[in-house]
């Protein structure tokens, strides 16, 4: 088992805080959606690079991300 | 435990030697990080008239006091240096991901001295400090810089690297030339890429992935979570912009106009910085047809570059670190007429107003064009627009010959020629080279002086003293003179300062002719707006979180959370105001004569437009309302210098006798 960030987009403000602190770079800008009726880019985990550190997690400020167990290491 | 990092790296690139040095507490206390530490250290190390593009200069890179710590609106980095427009302090900044790369190194700011023998870049992620060999990647753009050496360096880090670079414009020595970063975003003013050419140094490339600290962490979120959820739910509804001009008009011949923070969040979630072109236009904000015009010259104009056509264009929204309002975008320009990328930024309104209305050019195409080129090139489109507007007019008015422009007929609003000037500019190449270090030298080696809107040697912002009184002390009184990010009227209004600085006057409505407020309040405006904009410059903040007000944007809890203390806001105010006398020793200490510095002819209305908003309006009481200025920050009235009871008040001299070891 290991961990990853899940996100609550619909409260995320895009603020890239989340990637930033990733020690790993395993979060990018990348996934295209809406905020509100803007487009918008929100974080998404783009490889297999989580370490699981929850580095993510602490540094929201919005408090969007919980830590959820996946398979796999 | 406080937000700062505690060291700094200093990199003399002539000796290829690197120093790691620790800055006391007392320097944080007294002028936070950002460019309060780089006002410390450069006025320390700079000697006296060092040659700004010798080796003697300092480049300097810093993050803010608030990076890091969970503040929203604070990812900017600022660069600064000796400018070799004026002569005096320079510095720019910018937003994208640079500013917490700095400090996820383990530092607050790195420092440049010295001449590199061969291209260069710094390469840092935390552990390892090396100049590395930057051959292979001079000559390119800053778009490609960037992307070949993330595909070369990436697959090596385990965290991807931050990197800001010069392209052509700062290699070429252009003294307008910028730093730019996250594909062209860019540090423009002063000259700072210039200097960053001059030292040989190509690129700054971070990949560190040091924890940023914060001394209360969940005081910090709770404030940020309070503006976060307010912003989600500040939407208008599309189709709106077309209205903006109109609001312009009325604004334009209103005595009074009010408005509040939040409006600033409004706008520029639903639009971005192109929503302020239309109201500049027509309410006598914007500089038109090289400051001359009036709305009557460009018709319609606000209807041309109504920033829905922009939106409609947008493939996205972008923000910038720790930001929640994401005024950036990018834009699919594909198969527009002019442009020959796919892709591009979301012009500021800066360049919009540069290369539209100042040039009396009706193509938005061709500003996403020249958006492009001159963010590829590194170089700064405000000062290039005013140059090129120098240039028009000279030639409108038979100063300079087709023989000299190498053929080119500049005319207003004749897009081609634009374009093609702007291109010679960025490869130096011409008559392009000769004025490719800004209007000031241009109009030296051509002529033309009274068509030169340049305020002591830097040329102004979009933004026209004449329809703002504060503005105009700021342009000239500023120690990087002709900004326009210092302090406005507009702006003074919505910030509210009052509530949080008990000697900031209550901003009333805003005041559009100087004679509708006292020169003495005045001053205290204009010292309130300059303290704050230095504070947020030491906190790393965004000038649209304090155009939110301090009721959105809560700079001083932000500070007390982050760092741990419990001061009021006459204290960070003081800390504004200390920053801000150090940079204007900085300049006495170069030799800059701050009285000598003066607002254009035509921006102090001589002679007065004769029609428009700003019909009549002259500024006679400028010179008064700067020394006024002057005398509220403790400074002599009719020099600008600080005064020694002002240096010992602040604390100046102890804070010059201490040093990073």
């Amino acid at each position: 088992m290991r961990r990853i960030p899940v996100f609550d987009y619909l409260n995320c403000v895009s603020c890239s805080i989340c990637a930033q602190a990733c020690p790993v770079s395993a979060l990018g800008m990348k996934k295209e959606g809406k905020s509100g009726k803007y487009r918008n880019v929100f974080p998404e985990l783009v490889n297999d690079r989580c370490i699981g550190c929850s580095s993510c997690l602490r540094a929201c400020p919005m408090d969007v991300i919980i830590m959820k167990e996946v398979d796999g290491d | 435990m406080n937000s700062f990092a505690g060291k700094i790296l200093h990199v003399d690139l002539g000796s290829g030697k690197t120093a790691i040095l620790s800055v006391p507490e007392e320097v944080y206390q007294a002028v936070l990080s950002g460019k309060g530490l780089e006002a410390w250290y450069l006025y320390n190390h700079i000697p006296a008239g060092a040659d700004p593009l010798g080796p003697d200069n300092i480049l300097a890179f810093a993050c803010g006091a608030l990076c890091g710590t969970g503040a929203f609106l604070t990812g900017r980095w600022t660069v600064a240096c000796k400018s070799p427009l004026t002569g005096g302090w320079g510095d720019a900044n910018c937003g994208g991901l640079f500013a917490p790369a700095v400090k996820q190194c383990g530092f607050d700011a790195i420092f440049f001295s010295g001449i590199a023998e061969k291209p260069v870049y710094l390469f840092c992620d935390g552990k390892t400090v090396e100049l590395r060999d930057a051959s292979k990647y001079w000559g390119m753009d800053a778009v490609e810089t960037e992307k070949v050496l993330h595909e070369d360096l990436d697959p090596l880090c385990r965290k991807k690297p931050c990197i800001a670079c010069i392209g052509p414009a700062g290699e070429k020595l252009s003294l307008i030339a910028g730093i730019s970063n996250e594909g062209g975003r860019m540090a423009a003013r002063s000259g700072v890429g210039a200097v960053m050419g001059s030292k040989r140094l190509k690129a700054v490339v971070l990949a560190g992935a040091l924890p940023m600290r914060c001394a209360d962490p969940d005081k910090v979120k709770t404030i940020s979570k309070e503006l976060g959820r307010k912003l989600l739910k500040m939407t208008l509804p599309s189709g709106l912009g077309v209205f903006i001009g109109f609001g312009g008009r009325m604004m334009g011949h209103l005595p009074y106009m009010p408005m509040d923070g939040s409006l600033t969040a409004y706008m520029f979630r639903e639009w971005g910085t192109p929503a302020n072109t239309p109201l500049a236009i027509t309410s006598g904000d914007g500089p038109l047809k090289n400051w001359a015009g009036t709305p009557q010259d460009v018709r319609r104009m606000d209807v041309a570059y109504n920033p829905e056509h922009i939106n409609k264009i947008e493939t996205a929204k972008y923000h910038c670190y720790s930001c929640p309002l994401g005024c950036g975008g990018k834009l699919n320009i594909r198969g527009r007429k002019y442009v020959e990328f796919d892709e591009t930024h979301k012009p500021e309104y800066e360049t919009i107003e540069a290369f539209g209305p100042l040039l009396m050019n009706w193509s938005l195409d061709s500003i996403f064009q020249l958006n492009e080129l001159l963010n590829r090139a590194g170089m700064d489109s405000i000062s290039a627009g005013n140059t090129v507007a120098w240039a028009i007019e000279c030639f409108e008015n038979g100063i300079l010959t087709k023989e000299q422009t190498d053929g080119l007929e500049l005319k207003w609003g004749n897009t081609e020629a634009i374009l093609k000037l702007v291109e010679k500019m960025i490869d130096r190449e011409g008559f392009g080279d000769a004025v490719a270090d800004g209007v000031k030298r241009a109009s030296e080696l051509f002529g033309g002086r009274e068509y030169a809107m340049h305020i002591g040697g830097q040329e102004p912002g979009m933004h026209d003293a004449r329809n703002d009184p504060q503005l105009g002390v700021h342009f000239v009184a500023e120690p990087a003179p002709g900004k326009h990010t210092v302090g406005m009227g507009i702006e003074y209004g919505a910030m509210s300062l009052s509530d949080i600085c008990s000697w900031a006057p209550p901003a009333k409505l805003h005041p559009k002719k100087d004679d509708l407020e006292d020169t003495e309040t005045l001053a205290w405006i204009t010292k309130a707006n300059a303290c704050y904009t230095m504070l947020t410059d030491g906190a790393g903040g965004c000038y649209y979180g304090q155009m939110m007000g301090v009721h959105m944007w809560k700079l001083v809890e932000y500070l007390n959370a982050a760092e741990g203390w419990d001061y009021d806001g006459d204290h960070y105010m003081e800390i504004g105001e200390r920053i801000q006398t150090l940079r204007q020793l900085f300049n006495i200490k170069q030799g800059i004569d701050p009285a000598s510095v003066k607002l254009p002819k035509r921006m102090l209305g001589e002679p007065p437009l004769p029609s428009g908003p700003l019909k009549g309006v002259t500024l006679d009481k400028n010179r008064a309302q700067v020394s006024s200025h002057w005398r509220a920050f403790g400074w002599d009235g009719k020099t600008g210098v600080p005064l020694d009871e002002t240096i010992e008040r602040l604390g100046i001299n102890r804070l010059t006798e201490v040093d990073a070891v």
